[in-house]
């Protein structure tokens, strides 16, 4: 560990050596399977940097970086999140990369019968949201809201998860009845979940920002950024159920 | 000398970190806003059902450990201390593949009688008395072997039944060393996180205890975390002090 982090600043001292540096990249928990796939494709196509990932919730990673600091990209889930982060030292080419959508899943023998996101309001509907203040969670309310059910929805929530990877734990195990994620978590649960498309007028389009927010590495860090919006990064993503960016 | 203070700011420091950052000011406005009270009488009701039912469970269990001349009896051993070294995350994965509305047991509890433990506050009692039980359960064996057993022996010859025994003499005798053991039990079951949230879930309420509730902060409103994190330590801190010479033995 100590040889590595050695490594990484004769790498950026040293230009043009063959040492490695280590670029670490701060993402949500949603992105853990495209950028393990995204991380070793970056490394191939540019050799001597490697990236390491610390995944979490966007609202907590954002916390981490502005007290720590030791992040040199962000890929939030959420634009709030960034947003706090944006006005720091050092935070530069924010864009969008990706979007993702709402879904509905259920336990793939719907126990509870759910053909539409107007049946999350059925009486006895056991369902499981991420908690408020986590991206997935805001805009699974926002569209029980524009869907007119809140209210009824609300009272059946059982639980309120950290994270989607937890709503999809509690669905997979047929604990609950139903949850709501994005569309790239049911590409990564595969037969585990039955879905339920949210029609486009509910639905709600999460987009993800990305930046580089640390000085120390900033054109590595740049680096990552254009192979995350450029083709095979883009085409990674869409693997795993994300949208474009535009 | 020295080390013992480091060892002492190391655990102290923590908590005076969480006193200096707390949001003073709006102290009153943080209490209502993230629903303190409402977790901590959950957090006081779980963690005292979970004490009770681990000391009618552990006690008798603990006489077995210490008493039972039985094959395997090193393994079951091993097996009640099991939930201390566990991720308590991977005890509420046990839990929910045993007792969930699919799970082994759980699905004949639910489907016969109609009874679910997942999402419910009996639910947050199971896991919170898994992970904390061996406490009391290893306290009270300890005690037990510790014991000279020619007082229970004499008490027999004298013509008390084994229930007189135990109740009149055993069980007086080793009363610190359960009553310490129940102190530790409840705390840790005070404390109880991962077995919670994965088996049990999160609503404020029903299954919303306080260590919950600091989690679920933090993502809104990072000054109400601490504020929750305080309530937690001053009513811990007044607990062990006002049980911990009086009733545990431990002094």
């Amino acid at each position: 560990m100590l040889g590595l982090v050695a490594a990484a600043c004769s790498g950026t001292s040293s230009a043009g050596s063959a040492a490695t540096s280590t670029l670490t990249v701060f993402a949500a928990s949603s992105l853990t399977a495209a950028f393990n796939q995204i991380g070793p494709g970056f490394t191939a196509a540019n050799p001597g940097i490697t990236v390491t990932f610390n995944f979490g919730s966007s609202t907590d990673l954002a916390a981490q970086i502005q007290s720590e600091g030791t992040a040199d990209v962000f890929a939030s889930a959420s634009g709030i999140a960034m947003d706090s982060v944006e006005g720091d030292p050092g935070v530069t080419d924010r864009s969008v990369f990706a979007t993702n959508r709402l879904v509905v899943i259920t336990p793939p023998d719907d126990p509870a019968g759910i053909a539409s996101i107007a049946d999350l309001a059925k009486s006895g509907v056991q369902l499981v949201l991420a908690a408020k203040g986590v991206p997935v969670g805001d805009y699974a309310r926002q569209a029980l809201t524009s869907a007119g059910i809140l209210q009824a929805a609300m009272q059946n929530v059982v639980s309120n998860e950290d994270d989607d990877a937890s709503v999809v734990a509690k669905v997979t195990s047929g604990e609950a009845d139903a949850g709501i994620v994005y569309t790239s978590d049911v590409v990564a649960a595969g037969n585990a979940v039955r879905s339920v498309t949210i029609p486009p007028a509910v639905n709600v389009v999460a987009s993800y920002p990305i930046a580089v927010v640390g000085s120390t590495q900033s054109q590595a860090g740049t680096s990552f950024l254009d192979y995350v919006m450029g083709s095979k990064g883009q085409a990674t993503l869409k693997d795993f159920g994300f949208g474009p960016a535009g | 000398m020295a080390l013992a203070s480091l060892g002492a700011a190391f655990v102290l420091l923590p908590v005076v970190a969480l006193f200096v950052r707390a949001p003073w000011s709006r102290l009153g406005g943080a209490l209502s806003g993230v629903g303190a009270s409402t977790a901590l009488r959950l957090s006081l009701e779980v963690s005292l059902a979970a004490t009770a039912i681990s000391v009618a469970v552990g006690v008798p269990l603990a006489w077995t450990l210490a008493r039972g001349e039985f094959p395997g009896r090193n393994l079951l051993r091993a097996a009640v201390i099991l939930p201390i070294v566990l991720p308590p995350v991977v005890g509420g994965v046990g839990l929910l593949v045993a007792l969930g509305r699919s799970g082994m047991v759980g699905r004949w509890l639910h489907d016969a009688l109609g009874i679910q433990l997942t999402f419910t506050t009996a639910g947050a009692v199971v896991a919170t008395t898994f992970v904390s039980m061996p406490l009391v359960v290893l306290a009270t064996e300890a005690g037990l072997r510790g014991l000279d057993r020619r007082y229970e022996q004499a008490a027999a010859a004298m013509g008390g039944s084994p229930w007189y025994v135990f109740r009149r003499v055993t069980l007086p005798m080793v009363a610190p060393q359960l009553a310490a053991g129940a102190v530790l039990t409840w705390a840790r079951a005070l404390g109880e996180f991962g077995a919670t949230i994965t088996f049990a879930g999160n609503l404020a309420g029903r299954t919303q205890t306080m260590p919950l509730a600091v989690f679920e902060a933090r993502q809104i409103d990072p000054g109400g975390a601490i504020v929750l994190s305080l309530i937690l330590v001053v009513v811990s801190v007044s607990v062990l002090v006002a049980l911990g010479g009086r009733l545990t033995g431990l002094r």
